[in-house]
């Protein structure tokens, strides 16, 4: 075609704009210089104005759902397709169940979600391929990478299904030495806990352990196969036994916790070891079986102290603690929670605090020995205050009140029992004041408590307040 | 009476050819009110349709006879109406049948006569005509006239592009017929496109696993096997067959079991059906057959395959009480199996099917040739 040099044209900065923005416009060849010769026609309307081809027009009539399944349908991938559809029927099943049950469904549906299918598109169709050629490898590397694609909370399901695809895939590998096998077994193993079905879940775990017995796999993040695997099982046995514990089906319980125990030193990690012992111990506490709760739990914390740490120690207290309390063994007991107390305040939990502050406090309470008791739940309410919670606040307040009353009780008993005009003083005066009486045996007089110490307990004031009205 | 002369016909009046609309100068004795060109259309519509429906076109024809009430009136037109519904369905039923046993010739007339009335019923421009387009080009293709086809095919798309409530099931009819066109075109990725629309029409209107959906993947694996891409045709003929196999087997054990079940109780014995109609057994019985051919000249290291087709037809032959052929299907599996030593799954089908007691008479045959293979 023959262009003629550009003629200058006068535009205004407004006509400039709108002709950059169109599309057919080309910049370097205004429309004048275009002489057109007999045939060129064509040429220049292929170049400048373009219509629309067959695939844009469908791309533009039809959802993106279904340019995705045609797309993967024209090239053969009937797998891809079938597996893609039945996904989405899936969807549709889950959603009606959840409008069943008259719950709102949050979840969008995959077809609005282009990235969700252009990922389906890309790894389902390699694995297909790679699937025909036989290399179960790839395959397997794609379904898996679709799984963790689909690995957050609103489509699990979807990555369950993949997960159940890699195990089937898994099982055709063989050059490996079975290390994708053991991967899939873990997933597996994830799923079903995830589900809540321990016993499943414990078979393949099982399986996955003791494929990777012996073997020096890592995976992703460098960590050994045969550790996660150790770690998996013995948690999954624990949730089984907790189960168990729960239908009082002790024998079981503990069975599977020795099993977990050997699990867990064959994997070589301590912690994980002191771990398992810690709770054999519990579930032979829960049975009965002091003695041999003692000795496991004394393994733990031997452990525990090896490895240096305190927390666990701290734990291995408190269990022991409890046995000692149910043998009737209690100053041992006290010995051991005090340690414990030391322990959980020297590491700031609170809570462990307050929680061995009142089991020391109970104790001293059934021996009678109300002061220290009072001390102790006293200990407990006041780290409570600290830690502001008020379920925790009301429950040491109301041990703290017993402990009190407890200590007050032996002094007003006293005092009735001698019946003599200084002890009716005093009743009568503590009857007004309704303040602390601190026992004094040997004088047998009552001493008002100090100020500050009536202000640290907002209840006995308020008791104190209330009383004229009462009377 | 057969003749007529167009000239002694009443002004206004014209009398059409059945088959191709030209002037009439024959007319059929049986009913009186069809008429035709000349002895060649007669025949033709004759051998294809108008036997069939010879009787059941006067009514339709003739003036309605005069009614005393509109209730009378009202349910004289409903009659009408139905009858006129009914030729729709059973034109298009005999039509599609020959197409899929190949008489594309035979198919012309009554798809034609679907077509019309089709349109007396639902008008011009209703998605109701699509099928019978649909079924016009599939014969003018067979026939190879594919410009034709072409004419009915963008007739019918038409149809579908304009209305807004077209089912599924006619898109996915549509787009197999253009992909067909395509293949006859030799213009295979068009027909890849309009095949996949095709297959994702089908899976959604009926799923992905049945055997409406088969269709497609046959003619995409028939188009992966001209292009030699042996490994993906094959995955989609496994597919169909299947497909196939699930179908008719598992309609085999609920007859089966059916027939265990009631004998006893009323008597009554369960005849034979494969739950599908007769263009869909016609279907089945082409596209198993060209995938047999296909497997036994290409694959030998997978006689597995050969074996699941064999089986699915041995049962389809079986369903449609075709027993002499059931047996050929039979008996040609064990060799397979034997040669090969990987599976022996036919022989039980192969005594199960004496055993149902209904092929007494080709029995003896069986057990000689079972005696001979064991």
């Amino acid at each position: 075609m023959a262009t003629f040099p550009p003629l200058s044209m006068t535009r205004t900065k407004l006509a400039v704009l709108a002709r950059q923005k169109l599309p057919c416009s080309s910049k370097s060849i205004p429309r004048a210089q275009l002489i057109k010769e007999k045939d060129d026609i064509d040429y220049y309307l292929e170049q400048n104005i373009k219509g629309l081809s067959k695939e844009e027009v469908a791309a533009h009539r039809n959802s993106y759902k279904k340019s995705i399944c045609v797309d993967m349908l024209r090239d053969g991938f009937h797998k891809s397709f079938t597996e893609l559809f039945s996904l989405m029927e899936q969807w549709d099943k889950l959603r009606e169940a959840a409008q069943a049950r008259s719950l709102f469904w949050l979840q969008r549906p995959l077809e609005d979600q282009p990235d969700k299918l252009d990922n389906f598109y890309h790894y389902l169709t390699k694995a297909e391929a790679a699937e025909r050629k036989g290399y179960y490898e790839e395959v397997y590397n794609n379904l898996y990478a679709l799984a963790c694609y689909f690995d957050n909370s609103e489509d699990k399901w979807v990555r369950n299904h993949f997960y159940e695809r890699c195990f089937k895939i898994a099982q055709l590998i063989k050059v490996d030495g079975g290390k994708k096998e053991a991967e899939a077994e873990a997933h597996m193993g994830l799923l079903y806990e995830e589900e809540g079905e321990l016993l499943k879940a414990a078979e393949h775990y099982e399986a996955f352990h003791e494929l990777t017995q012996g073997r020096l796999w890592k995976d992703a993040t460098g960590q050994f196969l045969n550790l996660i695997a150790c770690e998996s099982l013995v948690r999954t046995y624990r949730l089984l036994s907790d189960r168990m514990l729960q239908n009082r089906d002790y024998k079981q319980a503990i069975k599977i916790l020795i099993k977990a125990s050997e699990i867990a030193r064959e994997g070589n990690d301590r912690s994980m070891e002191g771990e398992a012992s810690y709770y054999l111990g519990l579930a032979h506490l829960a049975s009965g079986e002091y003695e041999t709760a003692l000795s496991v739990l004394d393994r733990y914390s031997e452990i525990s102290t090896s490895l240096d740490d305190e927390l666990s120690l701290g734990r291995a207290y408190e269990a022991m603690a409890k046995v000692l309390q149910s043998q009737g063994e209690m100053t041992e007991a006290i010995k051991y929670l005090e340690k414990f107390v030391v322990i959980a305040r020297n590491n700031f939990k609170s809570l462990d605090v307050i929680q061995a502050c009142t089991m020391l406090g109970d104790i001293y309470n059934e021996k009678g020995q109300y002061n220290k008791a009072s001390d102790y739940f006293q200990q407990a309410f006041s780290t409570a205050m600290e830690v502001t919670k008020t379920t925790l606040m009301d429950e040491t307040k109301v041990h703290y009140g017993i402990a009190r009353a407890h200590q007050m009780m032996l002094t007003m008993n006293g005092y009735i029992e001698s019946a003599d005009m200084n002890s009716l003083n005093c009743l009568l005066s503590w009857k007004e004041t309704r303040t602390q009486v601190e026992y004094d045996p040997i004088l047998g007089e009552a001493r008002k408590a100090t100020e500050d110490n009536i202000y640290q307990f907002p209840d006995a004031q308020e008791e104190t307040r209330r009383s004229p009205e009462n009377q | 009476m057969n003749v007529i002369y167009p000239l002694a016909v009443p002004k206004g009046r014209r009398l059409c050819c059945e088959v191709c609309e030209a002037p009439a100068e024959r007319m059929c004795t049986a009913c009186t009110v069809t008429y035709y060109c000349g002895p060649v259309h007669q025949k033709a519509d004759w051998g294809s349709i108008h036997a069939k429906i010879c009787q059941l076109l006067i009514p339709l024809r003739t003036s309605m006879p005069f009614f005393n009430s509109e209730e009378e009136r009202q349910h004289g037109l409903q009659q009408l109406q139905r009858r006129q519904e009914h030729l729709i369905e059973f034109c298009y039923t005999v039509a599609q049948k020959y197409l899929f046993e190949g008489r594309h010739e035979d198919a012309v007339p009554a798809a034609l006569h679907s077509l019309r009335f089709r349109m007396n019923v639902h008008g011009l421009s209703s998605v109701e005509l699509v099928p019978a387009y649909l079924l016009l080009a599939e014969a003018s293709l067979g026939l190879g006239r594919i410009v034709q086809a072409e004419e009915y095919l963008s007739q019918a798309q038409w149809t579908v592009l304009k209305s807004t409530d077209c089912s599924n099931a006619t898109h996915s009819l549509l787009h197999r017929n253009l992909g067909l066109l395509y293949i006859a075109k030799k213009n295979l990725e068009e027909a890849r496109y309009h095949l996949a629309n095709d297959i994702y029409f089908a899976s959604c209107a009926f799923g992905t696993e049945d055997v409406r959906t088969s269709g497609g993947y046959f003619h995409l694996a028939n188009i992966f096997y001209s292009l030699k891409k042996m490994e993906l045709a094959d995955t989609l003929y496994t597919k169909v067959s299947e497909i196939w196999y699930t179908y008719l087997s598992s309609h085999y054990q609920a007859l089966l079991h059916a027939r265990t079940q009631q004998t006893d109780l009323l008597g009554k014995q369960f005849m034979n059906d494969t739950g599908l109609d007769e263009a869909q057994e016609a279907e089945a019985i082409r596209i198993l057959t060209s995938i047999l051919i296909i497997q036994e000249s290409t694959s030998t290291q997978a006689p597995q395959k050969g074996i699941l087709i064999l089986k699915t037809l041995g049962i389809l032959y079986y369903l449609m009480l075709e027993f002499s052929k059931a047996q050929v299907a039979a008996v040609s599996q064990p060799p397979v199996a034997v040669r090969t030593q990987a599976d022996r799954t036919a022989v039980p089908l192969l005594k199960r099917m004496p055993a149902t007691g209904q092929a007494l008479n080709i029995q003896h045959g069986w057990h000689g040739q079972l005696s001979s293979l064991l």
